[in-house]
């Protein structure tokens, strides 16, 4: 009898575990397929490049059914390669033929130039006016070859466990909210919306089959309901991305679908090996939820400090010293010269600030520090990857406060309040023997760091905590279709990072040097950081939210208005305005905007106000034991 | 004379001891380097080093025992982006070094890669 049940069990266990592993391969099987699917649709778009005559326009334009044909194919299976191998995938279906990248965890090295191939960039060649079949086939062999990627073990063997499903899921979310919609990937913006539906019919049957291999964790009928009704409702809508709803769709779909697909993460303790992941924050249940990927750390040095009470007092310190001039090499300026904290961190009365010399201008806006830390890069051409190193260099400059850090330390510490507090902040960080710049600048960069928590009232609609008017919501449609800002501003900051919120982009806009439009701004941007014919004139995105309090505008504050700056887009950047800029990122025609167009993107980005709680200037500094630096007032002289 | 007998006995103990349990640690520094640029190393080295020794030695080693099953960085060159990801995504097991800079991140980093490992 004993000797019966233990075959009887060690038979049941083979079944259940021969069914699971059938299940798995069920899932795994289906992944094979979809991509040989796939394949064979782009040796199908190779045959006909070669056997097209490229001599006939005609038979060139037909072409764009294979690629069409081919495109609705990855669509099927986008959900697995883009988050599997996202270099791969810009071979595959990438915006750009050269793009630099500096990516989070790559924050200490060089930047790497990424190139892009595949099918939107040969659906773009067929515009050009002369089409030379070879680069045609370049751009579709080197996609064949990135798919070869997509097969190795590496990646096939993560189809065995549920862990890469909800995070490939997650990143098919986030890119649904910011850029499926838009048009960032598709050249021809009919296509947009008949290539969403295919993609979501595509996803659902990749969740029906993941679900009958992880029966353990699975998708609940919960979340499938509320999938089935997005697509219900993207069935519904208009062909024509302009006409999509956008706000609901985000709104009342895509976001609580994130928020189901947050809480399986956590019950099913799911866990990263790729860098997609590296940023995004499990514990958010909203996309428009500040917390939704790590920004940049503010705490710097203090970084292991958690006591409220000793963070109070870091930030305290850190408010002095962002109105105190002793920081400058002169003790008249401060950080708050420039970035006027009760005027949104920035200065919105001239154009470029004063330089040192209190002679000359800077060439570069001063930028609101309000969400600046949501950049993964920071000043305006990149060079900072952390905003320690901003705040040292802009202490240490010599044209905006020309201090060293020796002086420095002995004035700020000449300070008894200031001494007193750093010696007892000393022992916070153990790694450090003697106070040093670090300790100064990670102070104000917690404090000015902790205006950048609040929320807007379009951040309260869409995490139903509010409503916005019509106009709102027509405008948001707008800047995420026909206007085209969302190809550059992503949502939910609508800042240059895109799912998965692990790089900062930079454009080229061509933006004037004055009004007159006739030349280009001499500021190389980027290049100055990396030497690179692609990042000329390129400059990081900046963030919508708060603009209508951050005026002038563009990196060295040509527009005094926002009218001006949708009206430069409007008519196509640089180009439109017939000046000469090669490299230029933005399209150069007439987006073609009318008055009350233009009247419901302001109605949208005045949603993006925030409601700031600003704290009123220090009444005093502290007092020097060196009787010359006492005369020092709160904020500089200028 | 007894007395200071039995006392330098004691001094030479404790310097012995302290000695022993302050551990020597070697790099491999990339050669050849400036005599500037090796102090800079090193200045980044003791940092990564006070760090690693207080936040993760306990677990991982090196400075402790540590415990078993968990990478002790004895046998095998860290995988310097690997390690980044494990260290800063892991929430359950990487309270601390979630909390972490970047900048320490990477000091602890760099004295794991360039630490000589003994055998």
């Amino acid at each position: 009898m004993k000797a019966f049940l233990v075959i009887l069990f060690t038979i049941c266990t083979i079944v259940c575990f021969s069914f699971n592993k059938r299940f798995n391969k069920s899932y795994n099987n289906f992944y094979l397929s979809s991509v040989q699917e796939f394949k064979q649709q782009q040796d199908e778009l190779l045959t006909s490049i070669i056997r097209t005559d490229f001599i006939s326009e005609e038979k060139i334009q037909s072409l764009r059914r294979p690629i069409e044909a081919a495109r609705l194919k990855l669509k099927n299976i986008d959900f697995w390669l883009r988050y599997f191998e996202p270099n791969a995938y810009r071979k595959i279906n990438g915006p750009l033929p050269v793009e630099w990248e500096n990516e989070v965890f790559e924050k200490f090295e060089p930047p790497y130039k990424r190139e892009g191939a595949g099918l939107s960039l040969a659906e773009i060649s067929l515009n050009q006016k002369t089409i030379i079949k070879d680069s045609l086939l370049v751009l579709v062999k080197r996609s064949q070859e990135a798919m070869k990627t997509y097969e190795a073990d590496s990646i096939t063997s993560q189809l065995n466990s549920y862990n890469h499903f909800f995070l490939a899921n997650r990143l098919f979310l986030l890119n649904l909210a910011a850029i499926y919609t838009t048009g960032f990937e598709c050249p021809d913006t009919s296509h947009i919306i008949p290539e969403l539906r295919a993609m979501l019919i595509g996803t659902n049957d990749i969740y029906l089959r993941y679900n009958q291999s992880f029966p353990e964790t699975p998708l609940t009928k919960e979340y499938l309901d509320t999938y089935n009704s997005t697509i219900s409702f993207v069935n519904a809508q208009p062909d024509n991305f302009s006409s999509f709803d956008q706000f609901v769709f985000i709104k009342s779909y895509v976001n609580p679908l994130f928020a189901l697909n947050q809480k399986f993460i956590n019950i099913y303790n799911v866990t990263s090996i790729s860098f997609n992941d590296y940023t995004l924050n499990n514990n958010i249940e909203s996309i428009f939820d500040k917390g939704l990927y790590t920004p940049q750390n503010t705490k710097g040095i203090y970084s292991l400090v958690e006591n409220e009470k000793t963070l109070q007092e870091i930030r305290h310190i850190g408010k002095l010293l962002f109105y105190d001039p002793i920081l400058s090499g002169n003790n008249l300026r401060s950080c708050a010269s420039c970035h006027k904290p009760t005027a949104y961190f920035t200065d919105t009365v001239v154009r470029t600030a004063l330089q040192y010399d209190s002679q000359q201008r800077l060439p570069r806006n001063t930028p609101t520090l309000i969400n600046s830390l949501y950049n993964h890069l920071l000043m305006l051409d990149g060079k900072h990857f952390s905003l320690q190193n901003q705040g040292r260099d802009v202490i240490t400059n010599p044209t905006e406060m020309n201090s060293n850090e020796k002086d420095l330390l002995t004035k700020v510490l000449s300070c008894r309040e200031y001494k007193d507090a750093f010696k007892s902040f000393l022992k916070l960080t153990p790694e450090e023997k003697n106070i040093t710049l670090d300790h100064i600048v990670s102070a104000i960069t917690f404090y000015d760091g902790s205006f950048s928590r609040f929320y807007s009232p379009f951040d309260d609609a869409m995490n139903n905590k509010g409503i916005v008017s019509d106009d709102v919501r027509k405008g948001f449609n707008l800047f995420m279709s026909r206007a085209k800002c969302a190809t550059c501003h992503f949502v939910p900051n609508f800042n240059g990072v895109k799912p998965p919120y692990i790089g900062s982009e930079f454009e080229v806009l061509g933006t004037p040097e004055d009004t007159s439009f006739k030349e280009l701004s001499p500021d190389k941007g980027r290049y100055t950081i990396n030497k690179a014919p692609e990042t000329l004139h390129a400059f990081r995105t900046g963030s919508i939210r708060n603009a209508r309090y951050t005026k002038p505008y563009m990196h060295n504050g040509v527009f005094k208005t926002l009218d001006e700056v949708i009206d430069f887009y409007d008519v196509g950047g640089g180009q439109g305005k017939k000046m000469t800029v090669d490299n230029q990122t933005l399209a150069g025609d007439s987006l073609k905007l009318s008055a009350s167009d233009k009247k419901e993107l302001l109605a949208f980005i005045y949603s993006l106000n925030e409601e700031i709680i600003f704290e009123a200037p220090p009444a005093s500094l502290p007092v020097s034991s060196n009787k010359s630096l006492n005369s020092r007032k709160p904020g500089g002289q200028y | 004379m007894k007395l200071f007998y039995s006392i330098s006995v004691i001094f030479v103990c404790v310097l012995l001891f302290m000695r022993c349990s302050e551990k020597k640690i070697e790099y491999n520094l990339p050669e050849p380097m400036s005599a500037e640029t090796r102090s800079i190393y090193m200045e980044r080295l003791d940092k990564g080093k006070t760090l690693y020794k207080l936040n993760c030695s306990s677990c991982h080693g090196i400075f402790t025992k540590g415990k078993d099953s968990i990478p002790n960085f004895t046998k095998d060159q860290i995988n310097n982006y690997r390690a980044a990801v494990m260290m800063a995504k892991d929430q359950k097991n990487h309270a601390v070094a979630v909390k972490m800079s970047p900048q320490q991140l990477d000091y602890i980093i760099m004295f794991l890669s360039l630490r000589k490992h003994e055998n």
